[in-house]
């Protein structure tokens, strides 16, 4: 009589029942998520290519249309137009034809063979910051290799002094999916559970089935678990599916092993579902329970390190960082997937999100009253 | 009534911030009875039921059932009761079959006991046909009879349900007293609340509930003898004529008409004792309605309110 987990199983045989008889919500449980997975996936590449440059070009020498090319040859930029003056280039500019703009003076050659110090002048829209740097680091690059050239060929030299040879490990091409997509599947799944859990008891309560469930036998932790575990398997299964977009389709390898892959995503999503209970005992209906959800994934998405490096982050927003399970699982991820990573090397992030998932289960329990009102 | 005490309110009372819902309600209902329990929307019916189901605290007062406490004795009350409420809990994605399962399993049941008892109640409230069908595309009455079937899972001795006819049609209704009188006499005691009078002449024994208080309890019968409901010197006539709308607007407002209302081909009036039967011929005679049937009747369960609440008004404006 005094089971802890007492009708446990007949709100699992029911819940069970209600998830997949139910495909409008399945639907949106699942569709969204891929959705998004691909978006995000695609929208966040931070890999700046081809970017459109207009040339103002007053030199109209074999030299000066070289430096074009060499600015063409980094693939960093293309030509989209040539313009007369500044007053055009300005305009192109502003009016997003081009972000950026290189002006040749009409000295240029005359000043290179001279010996002086030739200009070239490049206008960057600093409106968007990653493409700014990026044209800034290209254009700094192109003016120092082409300085270097002919240094070396004045001094009669073949070889540079000194050469850096840098090698980057675990994402060697340097593309913006392997770091992006395990964030992605962080958030994803984030925003997919925890509204699951938390939308499926708050239903009870409007339908006013809550009420029939709280005049039987059952307890509380049952009635957690029973809500819980159907979730905790579609999850999975959603998890599975971004992994599968994330290998094929953004072509991530998986260096770790897909046991601790598994492992660390089952205790995530069981700390992401636990979370949801814990709104549904908050929320009065669905309208609050979804701005709840909503209010949370904020955070996970700018404080978590999904996007922002956290190390560059003020301490307040590390610190609310460091509360998020996202935070753990989206490092977990990185390590795991990109670094070939144990679980072992990162017990720490496992034993807080496995700390958390359990603190967040407990509490949902035992804040659960077995009365109304 | 000598049967065993089974339900038990003692000063029953309920406050929401400075709103009192239940206010010191008292009445004691014995074993096997069909307690019906009537009054206004918002007065508090629903909560009543609610803190005997254990599902809301009493703020003071005492609930028992079955001599257990119904606040501090929650859990074992639980197995004793089921619970029907107003807007019958079912899950719509389920089928008729599957509601059965969980709330079978829900209250413990497993293998061949509860595939017994599921057939069993199948069989009780005739739902074989409907087995395979989603609770959500059932009729008014099925679902009744499914949310009923579901509450009686593990045997409860006492069956709460929270107006279990509203929006049902009057043949299912019948049929559904039916099953009610079916479970009465396996010595359930039921606790209804109702909107419904004729379904109140069929309780055993009633309660009516008005601005929060309990202003009566007890045998129908009973509660026409009521003084409140005879006054002295008065005397109540049933005047079967044509146009009985047109008659009623002629007699109403005259001196010794205490009360009148229309009930189908017939008026229902409470007068003076002295007022003669001539009286109310002439009158009806003027508005061009010849033959009258004049007859004395006795209240209904619908006076016996109507004047309660009437009395409960009045007393609580002096």
């Amino acid at each position: 009589m005094k089971a802890p987990f007492r009708g446990f199983n007949a709100i699992l045989y029911k819940e069970f029942i209600v998830v997949l008889r139910d495909p409008f919500t399945l639907f949106f449980m699942f569709f969204p998520p891929l959705i998004e997975m691909v978006a995000f996936g695609y929208a966040l590449d931070n890999d700046v290519k081809h970017m459109a440059m207009v040339v103002m070009n007053e030199d109209r020498s074999v030299e000066s249309r070289q430096i074009v090319d060499n600015f063409v040859n980094t693939q960093t930029f293309r030509v989209v137009g040539e313009v007369q003056n500044v007053t055009e280039m300005a305009a192109a500019i502003r009016r997003g034809k081009a972000y950026v703009g290189l002006q040749i003076p009409p000295g240029f050659t005359r000043d290179l063979h001279a010996g002086r110090t030739a200009h070239v002048q490049v206008l960057i829209d600093g409106s968007s910051s990653t493409i700014a740097l990026s044209a800034l680091n290209t254009s700094v690059a192109i003016a120092l290799r082409q300085s270097v050239m002919s240094l070396l060929k004045e001094a009669g030299l073949r070889e540079v002094p000194v050469e850096v040879r840098p090698q980057i490990l675990y994402n060697p091409a340097m593309k913006s999916p392997n770091f992006f997509v395990p964030g992605v599947i962080g958030v994803v799944l984030q925003i997919a559970t925890t509204f699951a859990t938390a939308m499926s008891l708050v239903r009870e309560r409007e339908r006013g089935t809550l009420e029939q469930l709280l005049v039987s036998p059952m307890s509380r932790w049952g009635l957690m678990l029973g809500k819980l575990t159907p979730y905790l398997c579609i999850g999975m299964f959603m998890a599975t599916g971004l992994f599968a977009i994330m290998h094929w389709l953004f072509a991530v390898p998986i260096a770790g092993s897909l046991a601790a892959l598994f492992a660390s995503t089952l205790i995530y999503v069981f700390t992401l579902l636990s979370l949801g209970l814990l709104i549904s005992t908050k929320a009065e209906n669905s309208m609050q329970a979804l701005q709840m959800c909503m209010t949370l994934i904020m955070p996970s998405v700018f404080f978590s390190g999904f996007i922002f490096p956290r190390e560059t982050m003020p301490w307040i927003f590390n610190a609310i960082g460091s509360l998020l399970p996202t935070t753990y699982f989206i490092e977990l991820m990185r390590a795991i997937i990109l670094r070939g990573a144990t679980m072992t090397e990162f017990w720490f992030h496992l034993a807080v999100m496995s700390g958390m998932g359990l603190a967040l289960f407990a509490l949902c329990a035992l804040r659960f009253k077995k009365k109304i009102g | 009534m000598p049967a065993e005490t089974m339900i038990e309110c003692e000063k029953l009372t309920k406050r929401f911030g400075h709103f009192t819902a239940v206010d010191h309600v008292s009445f004691s209902i014995g074993k096997g009875s069909i307690f019906g329990f009537l009054g206004p929307n918002g007065s508090g019916k629903s909560t009543v039921i609610r803190m005997l189901c254990g599902l809301l605290e009493p703020s003071d007062g005492h609930g028992r059932i079955a001599g257990f406490d119904v606040a501090r004795e929650t859990e074992k009350i639980k197995p004793l009761i089921g619970y029907m409420s107003q807007k019958f809990s079912l899950y719509d994605e389920l089928t008729v079959h599957e509601n059965l399962t969980f709330y079978s399993r829900l209250y413990g049941l497993r293998g061949p006991t509860l595939a017994k008892r599921r057939e069993e109640l199948i069989a009780l409230t005739h739902l074989e046909p409907y087995l395979e069908q989603r609770a959500g595309l059932l009729s008014g009455g099925w679902r009744q009879r499914l949310a009923m079937a579901c509450s009686l899972v593990h045997r409860p001795r006492v069956l709460f349900l929270d107006e279990p006819t509203a929006g049902i049609d009057p043949v299912a209704r019948r049929e559904l007293w039916d099953l009610l009188f079916e479970f009465s006499s396996q010595g359930i005691t039921l606790f209804i609340t109702t909107h419904y009078m004729d379904e109140a002449e069929r309780c055993s024994h009633v309660g009516y509930i008005y601005m929060s208080k309990l202003v009566v309890c007890g045998d129908p019968d009973d509660l026409k003898q009521l003084p409140v409901v005879n006054p002295p010197g008065t005397k109540r006539l049933d005047v079967t004529c044509d146009h009985v709308t047109v008659g009623l607007q002629a007699i109403r407002h005259e001196r010794g008409i205490l009360a009148a209302t229309v009930f189908g081909q017939s008026m229902h009036l409470l007068v003076d004792e002295s007022l003669p039967e001539q009286f109310l011929r002439d009158k009806l005679a003027a508005v061009n309605i010849q033959h009258a049937d004049i007859q004395p009747i006795a209240p209904s369960l619908e006076d016996v309110f109507v004047a309660l609440t009437n009395n409960s008004n009045n007393e609580g404006a002096e």
